[in-house]
């Protein structure tokens, strides 16, 4: 044993080891002065990839794609020769990643047709492919045999109207500034159909690059204290396929991005039992939009209904976010509890210039070359050709905005080791959260308890730091987060844990990079039609109209008959609860069986303009029907009637949810290569919030509890990882000559994905509701089963158990179908993988990554536009097409 | 005298040509395995290297010396690191005299803390003393510590054993190797869809590396993570052990650690090493198998021979 232990001093000073006796060993083990690191490229080119189902459905090519991802990694001690030796001190890593990118962008969208646009609409159908009737708003009249106890029909018309003669538009009657606008759409190349409809197929090429870099050092200062650092930056040019080649393109906007984080953390063991970390964190986001101009000038927006539009909103943006940190935490022992305290500061910048509609943005609807009254007639784009638009609204932003935010966080944390093979962890924590600020106080909202001047009603305008009102909206929030969790090996077994958890947490209201609460300062005037199918609330014309203020204004009635900012006050936050319950037991041959049940659920979650409206008309207001399409009648109905509606920017803090979820996970931990790892999980989700399109009821959320418009009901996950035993010393091909280069070091890993389809939520064609309703469920049929006997794509679900509902009627179905479920979907991502060794630190690897690899095509969802009796939505209840496809990767990484 | 020259140069070609090649008899392994139970003899070992029965030329039995190596290799979190130590303590002290323990950390790199042959008393203070502020070391310190315990090994006729003890977490340590995004706004980035090649390449140049060595590694990882990066890191720690021949155990809550460090010291004490000398072949690999009748018995199957036979030609 002496000679052992002889030798053990020998080769521990030999291999440096022992503190103050430097190695003598520089290969083989020999690391801690070498530097390693890598070099790799992963490319990516269409002739990879399969042709989108999407695509190939529609006779389409594949987009092109030239796609290069490049780098270098470095990683190793400081070395500078003379100056400084950190072999056992400091260590760096460095990496440079770059991107270059050519790639396709396709969507299928729907456009005006050539005849439409000149005004000619006798070949124009409805949804049925009936006729659609365009009426001339000049020809409209009174009805002088009206009668106003009966609802508003084609037999008891309130006014007359005629159509157009062939229901074709004259010439000379179009507006010239609709009329050039429309001349800037691209000719419709696609006759999916049907009738007219998806008729255009955007096919057009972006450019985007990145380059970005990584740095981290790790500094020992002693046995007790170290010192680490890291910062990375980032920039990247999003490019943005164009739907138009001119500047009337409505698609995304070329975006110049860059971000750029530092942090230093400062770890010091007080002793054995105690640890105290501390650490900075800064990070800056920047985004700046670069938008298609004319003259330096940016595309109005026009919205035309279910046509793709012409411009965009926030063309012009530019915006910075910068989060600081602080965190302090310390660690200690006593007895069998482990008891952990933290402390966080964080601050929240956000500098943004973003005018959502600098040159205007106008909406058209039917309504004005309908026939007033009568659905399924009239049309939006020949209410644009007439440049009669029924709402307009305009951003003038004279400033950015400099918002701020301060937040902190304490906790203690208590790790007790109650007795053996039971272990109580309890935490409890402090958030508190300052509201935001502005940082010259140009922030303003709708203070819902003041009383408007100028009609004597609750509602007007507050500007921060004026009039007694505080620098912010919001109270300062201070909440309680407590949290509890078990393990606990029942009968003296390691072999079997059961674990328990709850806990409760509050999220902070975000700093929004929007200038949202700042109208005071940055205008946002709005033109609304008095009557959305009798009158425009302006005529379309070179520039927007002169919205006749000047700005800032302070004045209570200065947000008045405009969308209003209104930023929440009462300090509602959102509040998470969950509980867990699970239970895990070693199997033989190296499984791991989990088998647990989940419950969570929240309230006063945020939500944003379409789940909410605090100054939504009552549905009981339906009674007055046609009155309600009287701007001014309509108005008075409304809670505060100075206003046409409230902005509440993704912060209105009524969402509710709950889930309910159970699981089965069955791991195999590693054995002969082979790890595998599948979960099927089995959830029910509700909320009163979600969905694509919206809520019926604004005032009863009750009647809104449905199903989570994203809720898989069912999801079985695979992942898996194979390292293939081929090669010397395994049990396939055994060669040790030159084959052993081909047939050893292949691995194969993949995630599998299976989930069922997502709740349905279906929708009527058409509302006719006096815009009481944003948002309308269809009706029920009574007796009628909504589910076929066998679901095919040509007929997934019966239309004819749903109606439209009645004009000024809210349907009765729910907001989404409790069994109805679109088609389920699957993907497959595989990676293959073989590593050559080039000598026992170098190896080269190659890498081929396949998303979707089988290729499979999943299906759309159905149409789930139901239309009325006359006119029904001949795809409704049908899938038309299916998408996905095989996308292929290919990487080479030298390591050394 | 340039006869002279000429004769010498004939007799230098003739002595050439006339002595036999370096011919290699024999070559010498030992083979360490591991047989829970009653102690096994000489006799009751077969040794089987390509096939063919070699001669056991020694046999080191669980009741001969142990040179235990420990290597710590603690940066987290305190009470997986208390358990650990107090169970470590425990184990240490109940070791027979015929066991020597050295003391090694790993955390940033690998250091000496207590040489073997220390008194229990001096290795309790270290272990107790023992700071846990570093980043993981483990992946960088496995090489080095199998060579010691090999050089160890072959000096000395003494049964050598490592036994790893860690917290480490892939994402802690100073190396790069979470694959973590660079670039923010590559929306088309396809490269981290399997994040896990990093770490994966690394534990399998690391396994190849340990092959060459003798020395088994054995693993206790005082905190099992369910993470799709540390499920593969952990999954290549359990292959480079099962590898080496040696044994891991993954704890999923501080409940186990006790029992996972007491199995891993019971495995290590029932360790045997197998010294065998055969006729070395002109293959590059040589298959190993340990037979010892009906008793379970855990091994090494195959190893390369290249470095093996050189060295072990030349003692």
């Amino acid at each position: 044993m002496q000679k052992a232990i002889e030798e053990f001093r020998v080769q521990s000073r030999r291999l440096g080891l022992v503190e103050g006796v430097a190695a003598q060993v520089t290969s083989g083990t020999g690391r801690k002065s070498r530097w390693h690191g890598r070099l790799f490229e992963n490319f990516r080119n269409d002739f990879l990839d399969a042709v989108p189902h999407e695509v190939a459905q529609r006779g389409g090519k594949k987009n092109i794609l030239r796609r290069n991802q490049f780098g270098v990694n470095l990683s190793g001690p400081v070395l500078i020769p003379k100056l400084f030796d950190g072999s056992r001190t400091t260590f760096f890593s460095l990496t440079y990643e770059g991107m270059r990118e050519k790639t396709g962008r396709s969507s299928l969208n729907t456009i005006p047709t050539l005849a439409e646009r000149t005004g000619d609409w006798s070949s124009v159908v409805d949804p049925a492919g009936e006729p659609l009737p365009i009426f001339d708003p000049a020809s409209t009249a009174l009805n002088a045999a009206f009668d106003a106890a009966q609802p508003v029909t084609a037999s008891n018309l309130q006014y007359q109207r005629s159509p157009f003669p062939g229901n074709i538009m004259p010439a000379a009657r179009l507006n010239p500034t609709a009329r050039a606008a429309a001349q800037l759409y691209p000719a419709p190349n696609s006759d999916a159909g049907p009738f007219f409809r998806n008729n255009y197929f955007v096919f057009t090429p972006e450019v985007n690059s990145a380059n970005g870099f990584i740095g981290r050092l790790d500094h020992t200062l002693n046995e007790r204290h170290r010192l680490g650092g890291s910062l990375n930056y980032s920039k990247g040019l999003d490019g943005a396929a164009p739907v138009f080649a001119n500047a009337a393109n409505p698609g995304p906007v070329v975006r110049d991005r860059q971000s750029q984080r530092a942090g230093v953390e400062h770890t010091f063991t007080i002793s054995p039992q105690q640890l105290n970390s501390f650490s900075i964190d800064v990070s800056s986001d920047r985004i700046v939009n670069l938008p298609e101009t004319v003259n330096g000038r940016v595309f109005p927006n026009y919205k035309m209904g279910a046509y793709l539009p012409m411009g965009r909103a926030n063309g012009e943006l530019r915006s910075a976010r910068q989060v600081f940190s602080i965190a302090e935490g310390y660690s200690t022992r006593w007895r069998q509890h482990r008891l952990r305290m933290a402390a966080r500061w964080f601050r929240d910048q956000v500098n943004i210039y973003s005018p959502t509609y600098g040159e205007g943005s106008y909406r058209f609807g039917p309504g004005l070359t309908s026939l007033p009254g009568i659905n399924n007639t009239g049309h939006a784009f020949s209410s644009f050709l007439l440049g009669q638009a029924e709402f307009a609204e305009q951003s003038i932003v004279l400033s950015p905005s400099y918002f701020r935010r301060s937040r902190y966080s304490l906790a203690i944390s208590d790790q007790w080791e109650v007795f053996k093979g039971l272990v109580v962890s309890i935490s409890v924590g402090l958030e508190m959260s300052g509201a935001r600020q502005e940082k010259y106080d140009r922030q303003s909202t709708v203070a819902l308890d003041a009383l408007n001047p100028e009609n004597g009603r609750p509602g007007a305008l507050v500007a921060a730091g004026v009039g007694g009102q505080g620098r912010t909206f919001q109270p300062f929030l201070c909440k309680g987060e407590p949290s509890l969790g078990l393990a606990w090996n029942p009968l003296g077994s390691t072999r079997t844990v059961v674990r328990a958890s709850y806990g409760r947490s509050y999220s902070a209201i975000p700093v929004y990079a929007s200038q949202w609460g700042t109208q005071a300062f940055n205008g946002n005037p709005a033109w609304v039609s008095r009557n959305p199918q009798l009158e425009p609330a302006v005529i379309l014309a070179a520039s927007a109209p002169a919205g006749g203020r000047t700005f800032p204004d302070l004045r209570p009635e200065s947000a008045n008959n405009t969308i209003a900012d209104l930023v929440e006050s009462t300090g509602r936050q959102p509040t998470y609860q969950s509980f867990g319950l699970s239970l895990e037991r070693e199997l033989p041959n190296s499984l791991l069986l989990t088998a647990g049940v989940g419950h969570a659920h929240g309230r006063n979650l945020l939500l944003g303009n379409t789940a909410s409206n605090p100054n939504a008309i009552p549905l009981t207001a339906l009674e007055y029907r046609d009155q309600l399409n009287d701007e001014g009648f309509n108005r008075a109905l409304r809670p505060y009637p100075q206003y046409q509606r409230f902005n509440v920017f993704s912060s209105w803090p009524e969402g509710r949810y709950q889930r309910d979820a159970g699981y089965v996970r069955l791991e195999k931990r590693s054995s002969a290569g082979l790890v595998l790892s599948t979960t099927y999980e089995v959830s029910k989700q509700l909320d009163n919030y979600s969905g694509p399109y919206g809520i019926q009821d604004y005032y009863n959320r009750a009647n809104e509890w449905s199903l989570t418009s994203s809720n898989n009901p069912q999801r079985l996950t695979l992942t898996y990882s194979y390292e293939i035993p081929m090669g010397p010393n395994r049990l396939l091909f055994p060669v040790t000559d030159w084959r052993r280069y081909l047939v050893e070091g292949w691995s194969v890993s993949g995630v599998t994905t299976i989930v069922s389809g997502l709740p349905l939520a279906l929708r009527p064609q058409f509302n006719n509701t006096g815009r009481v309703v944003d948002t309308l469920y269809v009706d029920v049929v009574p007796g009628a089963d909504p589910h076929v006997a066998e679901a095919t794509p040509e007929r997934w679900f019966n239309p004819d158990a749903f109606a439209q509902p009645a004009d000024f009627t809210v349907g009765d179905a729910a907001r989404t179908h409790p069994s109805l479920r679109g088609p389920g979907a699957q993907n497959h991502d595989l990676s293959l993988n073989k590593r050559i060794s080039l000598s026992i630190e170098k190896s080269v690897e190659f890498s081929m990554v396949g998303l979707n690899f089988i290729n499979h095509a999943n299906w759309a969802d159905p149409d789930t536009m139901i239309g009325t009796a006359a006119a029904p939505n001949v795809n409704a209840g049908r899938i038309i097409g299916s998408r996905g496809g095989r996308v292929i990767q290919l990487g080479l990484r030298y390591s050394f | 005298m340039r006869h002279r020259w000429t004769a010498v140069g004939l007799l230098g070609s003739g002595l050439l040509l006339a002595a036999p090649p370096p011919e290699v008899r024999s070559a010498r392994l030992r083979v360490p395995f591991r047989a829970p139970g009653e102690p096994l003899e000489a006799g009751d070992v077969v040794v089987k290297v390509n096939g063919a029965a070699a001669k056991v030329s020694r046999l080191l039995r669980p009741g001969d010396e142990l040179l235990l190596l420990i290597a710590v290799d603690l940066s987290g979190d305190l009470t997986l690191v208390d358990q650990a130590r107090e169970t470590l303590l425990k184990q240490v002290e109940a070791l027979p005299p015929s066991v020597k323990v050295g003391l090694l950390r790993a955390g940033d790199e690998l250091r000496v803390v207590e040489e073997p042959g220390a008194s229990r008393e001096a290795l309790a203070a270290a272990l107790q003393a023992l700071t846990i502020s570093a980043r993981p070391g483990l992946l960088n310190s496995l090489e080095a510590t199998q060579q010691l315990a090999d050089s160890i090994a072959a000096k000395a006729q003494v049964r050598v054993a490592t036994l790893w003890v860690s917290d480490s977490n892939v994402a802690r340590y100073r190396e790069d190797y979470t694959n973590p995004v660079v670039n923010s706004s590559d929306a088309g980035d396809m490269s981290r869809r399997f994040p896990e090649g990093l770490i994966q390449e690394r534990i399998r140049q690391l396994t190849a590396s340990l092959n060459r060595g003798e020395t088994p590694v054995s693993l206790v990882h005082l905190q099992y993570q369910g993470d799709r990066l540390n499920t593969a890191y952990q999954t290549g720690l359990n292959d480079l052990v099962r590898s080496s021949g040696g044994a891991s155990e993954f704890c999923r809550s501080v409940a186990e650690i006790p029992a996972a460090i007491e199995k891993a010291f019971a495995d290590l004490l029932t360790q045997y090493t197998a010294e065998v000398e055969f006729r070395p072949t002109k293959t590059k690999q040589l298959d190993v198998a340990v037979e010892t009748g009906d008793r379970a018995v855990q091994f090494r199957a195959r190893r390369r021979l290249v470095d093996v036979t050189a060295k072990r030609s030349t003692e």
